[in-house]
């Protein structure tokens, strides 16, 4: 092995390059800037002002938090489904002043005063809600008019009402303690918004109303047309917003206890600026609570930290402004440019290195010389299939197979020209298996492990697994189950081609080359599935050796058979049969004479082999060439090989002008015919084997009637 | 400073020289199945160069030189040691052979006009024309290659080629050199200049006869521009392989390049080639996976029939195709006669002819 190789082998196997798609794919990585724009607010005031990470502070902090964040999270929601609010500022004044006259000059007990002030916030939320959601005015000016009319009432209360207010005083202990009061070392206050944002997290992220909230903002026609309210989802979200002012205004004032006319003025500007620092998208349809939240953090960290650096007045809206500038900018240009990102980063080749290829210098004498014997192949359905992967045979003979349309066809015996959709999963069929009952069994392409029962009854056996502890993406999910068979004792083993691509994209996993694919059990005494055997490249046809202790599975790009013992002394050991298949193993199933037939979807190229010991070759190709020009592992030339359990390569078929078989997914002997299917093909053919046992069927071989 | 700043950022972001963009085949190169669908002349192995030769036709197929009647009955001329390479008829008749130079064919028998030893790159020789004052331009594609190895110099950037001029009895002299195999000539006597197909530039230049620097006149073929013939309305260019983003890529990955000719062997290369198809251990691009049985005409493939007609200032007007589910692929030559205008497809292994009415595009 050259220099090159070892480099590029260690190099590959010890950087784990896919992760970095992965990460980019969550949703959580919209919080990756702002989080890490907190650490370095942080980092550089906790150096600049001795303290800064007193407990004190934090306390200081989060009752201030416990205010601002609330009407943070308000105007998140209404931002959200894609509107503004501006007006916030004014309804917090004005809760501040309602509730400090409720409570002082009129007397109101605590209990009657709180709703009465949050009905207040909701009244002014209404009156926006009412203007923009149903009348369909202009959010920003709308909200910009609320704004001074509140305003101007506050004004006008304050310069009739002040002196009233502010002369008396309460006495009431449930009043201070809630603007003074800690449970546990917290302000009152932090706890409750803590409350608030698991609430409205939990809305949003789970429950109807909050994906509505999200679907108006991502798309306000789409929302229509799915059939959302949109007007009265948007009008609820500026009453939300105003009743959360109003709550930060009650607190305000319990702290407090003021009245003067500079409350709440530039809120609105702090609010906006921590919601589009946290990552809530000024468009819409893009955020979460706790991106308010983490916002709101920022904001009040760098506020209070250049009041004690006694900055010069009139800096500290200068440095807001200047941050929601840059965080305009970063949003805008982040949710442009991640998709690029993330497509220019996903795909992530790595090392591999084949066997030589032993067709490479075939003579007449090999058995895998070419021939030409599948040009007599008759047709099946022909031009009435797209994508027959696999095919099946129950006990009356009659044949069914897949199709991209998302149906099981059933074709009549005994000469398989009349046909019916059996029944339609909705998902495309790859493998396909027959238990003993007669109930077929399917692996359905994004959907899972389907039974299909002769009175076509549907079942979905299983589409989720267990979740692996280290794995980014969500494995749980089963995306491309591929191929399955049915063990003696009734459990289904089914491969996973890949975790990392669907159906559409499965061939982007040949230029990974890396184990992305798994094994997967499925106990129908117990309902459950379990991951037995993962990392593996491509696995894809599965077949059930009769010793009822072991299968064998075929690693498509990895070109090997191997063996995977599932129980008896040799549990959970894996042991290659074949690995210098000269091209790429599909579908594996029994033949007539104990020996086994192995599908070829396609054969391999020296120029692709060689690409894949250069992992950055293919990187830069899936980045700067477009995908229908990649260079790929040759699909178009198929064949079958017959294979003994020990490896040894008896026999092979070809279809040379590759016109009616270039590719070839799977095989299935019949009594005394074999018939080939092809993922990307429109038909199915049937070649005869007349030495062949003309009795034998895969059911009575399984299940051993007769 | 900038420049090389400029390559390093193309070379990580795949821009600028880096990019591997190909010019679309659209408004005079739009597809059609003309090649594909025209009538066979005479069907033969990888026939490459025609001719037209005091009223008959002269046809170059490996080492064997072909003379035809108009029904397309070939009948051995005369055969060398070595593959000839290229042909031009003049008052005699030129044949050059690979490694062996020109030789001059008249009645009076053959005389040898430039040995192999004439100047670096006479073995090479991929295109002739002769001027009306006898003399013979001469396209020498590399000074290192053998025109069979073309793909081969293309694969190491080569930049090799040079265009030189020969009269009987005088010193043969150099019109141009550095270009990056030239594959073909076409004469202008009454603007004193030679045009010249540069394929790995992919653009047609113009060099004065009396020497001087070229005059690019047409530039960012969609494919490798070869053999050059005059017509009545301006010239016929005869492109043997097509770009691709593929290629392009691949030519822009020395690492993989350097191991690919090392190891591979040059059939199953991702190169450009006058046919392919023929083994499954032929590279396969994306879009070349066959659907419901069939390879699809907009397919990316490494060989292509594509021939076209240019004007008297060079700008293509129509072009005539064959496309990736096609087979008559590497066009190399073509020559018009009254019956209408010959092609070969060195690829599809038959010449075919191209009904005037085809030309003039009235029907495609």
């Amino acid at each position: 092995m050259s220099v090159s190789d070892t480099y590029a082998k260690w190099r590959y196997r010890s950087v784990p390059d896919h992760l970095l798609g992965e990460v980019l794919s969550k949703n959580w990585i919209d919080n990756a800037i702002p989080f890490a724009f907190l650490l370095i607010v942080v980092a550089l005031f906790g150096s600049l002002i001795p303290g800064f990470l007193s407990p004190a502070g934090f306390s200081d902090l989060a009752r201030q938090l416990g205010e601002v964040a609330l009407i943070s999270i308000g105007l998140g929601l209404v931002m959200l489904a894609g509107g503004i609010d501006l007006s916030v500022g004014s309804t917090f004044a004005m809760a501040n002043f309602v509730s400090l006259a409720l409570i002082n000059s009129l007397g109101w007990p605590v209990w009657a005063v709180v709703p009465a002030v949050l009905c207040v916030g909701a009244l002014i939320g209404l009156m926006n809600g009412i203007l923009i959601g149903y009348l369909r005015l202009r959010a920003f000016l709308t909200t910009l008019a609320t704004l001074i009319i509140v305003r101007a009432m506050v004004d006008l209360l304050i310069l009739s009402y002040a002196r009233e207010v502010a002369m008396s005083m309460t006495m009431s202990e449930a009043w201070f303690y809630l603007g003074e009061g800690f449970i546990l070392g917290i302000p009152v206050n932090f706890l409750l918004l803590v409350a608030v944002a698991i609430l409205v997290h939990l809305v949003l992220s789970r429950m109807r109303f909050g994906w509505h909230i999200l679907a108006v903002g991502g798309s306000r026609r789409s929302a229509y047309n799915a059939g959302i309210s949109v007007r009265r989802t948007v009008c609820a979200t500026y009453v939300i917003s105003g009743v959360m002012a109003a709550m930060a205004g009650i607190f305000y004032a319990a702290r407090l206890g003021s009245v003067g006319p500079d409350t709440g003025i530039g809120l609105e500007v702090t609010v906006l600026t921590a919601c589009v620092l946290g990552g809530i998208s000024l468009g819409g349809g893009r955020g979460s609570v706790f991106k308010a939240f983490i916002g709101t953090v920022i904001v009040l960290m760098v506020t209070n930290s250049l009041i004690r650096l006694n900055m010069p007045s009139g800096s500290t809206p200068l440095v807001l402004g200047m941050l929601l500038l840059l965080a305009v900018a970063v949003d805008i240009r982040w949710v442009k440019n991640r998709h690029k990102l993330l497509s220019r980063v996903y795909v992530s080749p790595t090392y591999f290195d084949l066997p030589e290829d032993p067709s490479a210098n075939v003579d007449a004498t090999s058995s895998y010389a070419l021939n030409d014997k599948f040009r007599d192949v008759t047709a099946i359905g022909l031009g009435d299939l797209d994508g027959p992967e696999d095919m099946i045979f129950d006990s009356n003979d009659n044949l069914y197979t897949g199709g991209r349309q998302g149906d099981i066809m059933r074709f009549f015996a005994p000469d398989y020209t009349r046909s019916e959709v059996f029944v339609h999963l909705g998902g495309f069929p790859l493998g396909l298996a027959m238990d003993k009952d007669d109930n077929l069994h399917a692996c359905v392409a994004g959907m899972g492990l389907y039974m299909v029962t002769p009175e076509r009854e549907i079942k979905c056996l299983s589409d989720e697994t267990n979740r692996s502890l280290f794995s980014i993406i969500d494995d749980s999910r089963i995306r491309m189950a591929d191929d399955l068979d049915i063990a003696a004792d009734g459990r289904v083993y089914f491969s996973e081609a890949t975790i990392r691509y669907g159906v559409s994209d499965w061939a982007v996993d040949a230029l990974e080359a890396r184990g992305n694919g798994r094994i997967l059990a499925y106990d129908p005494k117990d309902g459950s599935t379990r991951t037995v055997l993962s990392g593996r490249v491509f696995p894809n046809g599965i077949c059930m050796v009769d010793d009822g202790e072991s299968l064998l599975f075929a690693e498509t790009w990895a070109c090997r058979i191997s063996r995977f013992w599932f129980a008896g002394p040799r549990k959970g050991q894996v042991e290659p049969v074949i690995e210098d298949i000269p091209g790429y193993p599909d579908n594996i199933n029994r033949a007539s004479d104990g020996t086994y037939w192995v599908a070829l979807a396609g054969m391999r190229s020296p120029a692709f082999d060689l690409s894949l010991k250069m992992p950055g070759f293919r990187k830069r190709m899936a980045q700067r060439v477009a995908m229908d020009e990649w260079l790929y592992p040759n699909l178009n030339t198929g064949c079958v090989l017959k294979m003994t359990l020990d490896g040894t390569v008896t026999e092979s078929l070809w279809d040379l002008s590759g016109e009616a078989h270039p590719q070839i997914t799977s095989i299935r002997e019949h009594k005394g015919a074999l018939y080939l299917g092809g993922i990307n093909n429109n038909r199915i053919g049937r070649y005869e084997l007349p030495e062949a046992d003309q009795t034998w069927t895969s059911q009575n071989e399984y299940w051993g009637r007769t | 400073m900038i420049t090389a700043f400029k390559r390093v950022f193309d070379r990580v972001t795949g821009a600028g020289e880096a990019a591997v963009t190909v010019p679309p085949m659209d408004g005079a190169f739009k597809a059609n199945m003309a090649l594909e669908n025209a009538p066979v002349w005479a069907e033969i192995p990888t026939p490459d160069n025609l001719t037209l030769w005091r009223g008959a036709v002269y046809l170059s197929s490996g080492p064997v030189l072909y003379r035809s009647d108009t029904g397309g009955q070939l009948t051995e001329v005369a055969r060398y040691e070595a593959a000839i390479t290229a042909l031009a008829a003049g008052d005699t008749l030129a044949v050059a052979v690979a490694g062996r130079g020109v030789m001059l064919r008249s009645e009076r028998g053959e005389t040898e006009l430039v040995s192999p030893r004439a100047f670096s790159g006479a073995g090479c020789l991929t295109a002739m024309s002769f001027a009306k004052d006898g003399t013979l331009v001469l396209a020498s594609g590399s000074t290192r290659h053998t025109p069979e190895d073309w793909a081969r110099n293309l694969m190491e950037r080569r930049m090799d080629g040079a265009v030189w001029a020969v009269k009987p009895g005088e010193p043969p002299r150099r019109l141009a050199e550095g270009l990056a195999w030239p594959s073909g000539l076409m004469c202008q006597e009454d603007k004193g200049r030679v045009i010249v197909s540069e394929a790995w530039r992919n653009r047609l230049i113009a060099l004065p006869m009396v020497g001087g620097g070229p005059d690019v006149v047409l530039d960012n073929l969609p494919a490798y521009p070869g053999r050059l013939m005059p017509s009545e309305t301006g010239a016929y260019l005869c492109c043997f392989a097509p770009r691709s983003q593929l290629i392009e890529f691949v030519l822009r990955e020395p690492a993989y390049r350097t191991r690919m000719m090392a190891e591979v062997p040059p059939q199953f290369w991702v190169a450009p080639a006058l046919r392919s198809g023929d083994s499954y251990r032929e590279p396969l691009q994306g879009g070349a996976v066959k659907q419901l049985g069939i390879l699809k005409p907009w397919a990316p493939t490494r060989s292509y029939g594509l021939l076209v007609a240019l004007d008297q200032s060079f700008l293509p007007r129509r072009s005539f195709h064959s496309r990736a589910d096609g087979t008559r692929h590497g066009i190399t030559s073509a020559c018009a006669t009254p019956e209408g205008l010959r092609v070969t497809s060195y690829g599809g292994d038959v010449v075919l002819t191209l009904p005037d009415e085809v030309q003039k595009g009235e029907q495609s």
